[in-house]
């Protein structure tokens, strides 16, 4: 059985304005970013890698050939990718957007989820990876800067209501 | 028959190409294909071990160019979710090399865990077109020139390393940002 994926109006705007100038579009599944992943599914090239840390390698791949990737990823792959993020993409200067879901975040009260919750901002912090949360209407206008101009890695966090997720 | 060691090995590699992209695993890989020929079309993965196919796949699928991974045993075993998605791109040129020596080289000479584990028909399994092993140094080269030359999907080639290496030569040092702009500038001359 599958869950049928409804579109919202907010990640169809979100899709539309990565579409302009960022691709190719990679990522491990994330129910709260079901909605955005369904629409770039349908109107861009995105592929699914398996895990985390792998899309954001095959992302550098992209990157080195000069684009500007994005990767669409839950929190919890984000702890998955922290070594590719630490000893690749960070001090090679890699650019790329990371779209990440904030899985344990209020109202997601699962306790799975929590620990990374709360540890997502820090470790995009320490990490040194420039993060901005998902607002409405859409504002890429400083990851682009990061991504584009200054050519490194940037990340946009997806707070769980954003699309409409429930707990 | 003629036993070769790494170096003869990744001497191969560069021997079978030009100006392809090359992407070189953590530890020795990447210290002895430097020290042979620092190419500008060399990508030097200094960590994020286990990810160089990954590395090898978004160059290949983005240029559409031939691509060459050069990967350990150890680095395989990391994660193999490169295989998986390699596999999953029947149309990718990628030909992927694996220096299989049975040990962790660059941390201590231990023995990575994979006696009983057939990397090629693990790649053969995931869809690669084609896995091929040997011992043979000849038989090496021939292989990965074959593959290198002709490279319209994904390929492993095992190189099952048995003689003694010389010794290493040192670390990949320098600003590793610039070190990928020079990998980067070569794709944008040769795409």
């Amino acid at each position: 059985m599958t869950t049928a994926t409804v579109r919202t109006p907010l990640a169809e705007r979100l899709a539309a304005d990565l579409g302009t100038d960022f691709g190719p579009f990679f990522g491990t599944p994330c129910g709260i970013l079901a909605p955005l992943y369904r629409t770039l599914e349908e109107q861009a090239d995105l592929l699914t890698v398996a895990r985390e840390d792998n899309a954001v390698g095959v992302a550098a791949g992209a990157a080195l050939a000069g684009r500007a990737p994005v990767v669409l990823m839950q929190n919890s792959g984000l702890a998955q990718s922290v070594n590719a993020l630490a000893s690749l993409v960070v001090p090679y200067a890699i650019p790329m957007l990371l779209v990440v879901s904030l899985r344990g975040v209020d109202p997601d009260p699962t306790p799975e989820n929590t620990v990374m919750g709360r540890l997502t901002e820090p470790l995009l912090d320490g990490l040194g990876i420039e993060s901005t949360t998902l607002s409405d209407p859409v504002d890429l206008d400083r990851a682009r800067h990061l991504v584009h101009v200054e050519r490194r890695a940037a990340a946009l966090l997806v707070p769980p209501t954003a699309f409409g997720w429930r707990a | 028959m003629a036993r070769m060691n790494k170096t003869e090995a990744v001497a191969a590699v560069l021997a079978a190409t030009t100006t392809e992209p090359i992407v070189c695993t953590t530890g020795y890989a990447c210290r002895i294909a430097r020290h042979l020929d620092d190419r500008p079309s060399h990508f030097y993965m200094t960590g994020s071990m286990g990810l160089a196919s990954s590395i090898g796949i978004g160059i290949a699928r983005e240029t559409g160019r031939t691509t060459v991974v050069v990967d350990g045993d150890g680095s395989l075993l990391m994660n193999p979710v490169g295989l998986v998605t390699a596999g999953a791109l029947p149309a990718l040129p990628l030909a992927h090399i694996v220096l299989d020596d049975g040990r962790y080289a660059s941390t201590g000479g231990q023995a990575v865990p994979s006696r009983r584990a057939d990397l090629g028909a693990w790649a053969l399994a995931c869809g690669y077109a084609r896995a091929d092993e040997t011992d043979d140094a000849a038989q090496f080269a021939d292989l990965v020139r074959a593959a290198v030359a002709r490279c319209t999907a994904p390929v492993l080639v095992v190189a099952r390393l048995t003689a003694a290496d010389p010794p290493v030569p040192g670390r990949v040092e320098g600003d590793l940002a610039e070190h990928a702009r020079r990998f980067g500038r070569h794709l944008a001359r040769n795409g």
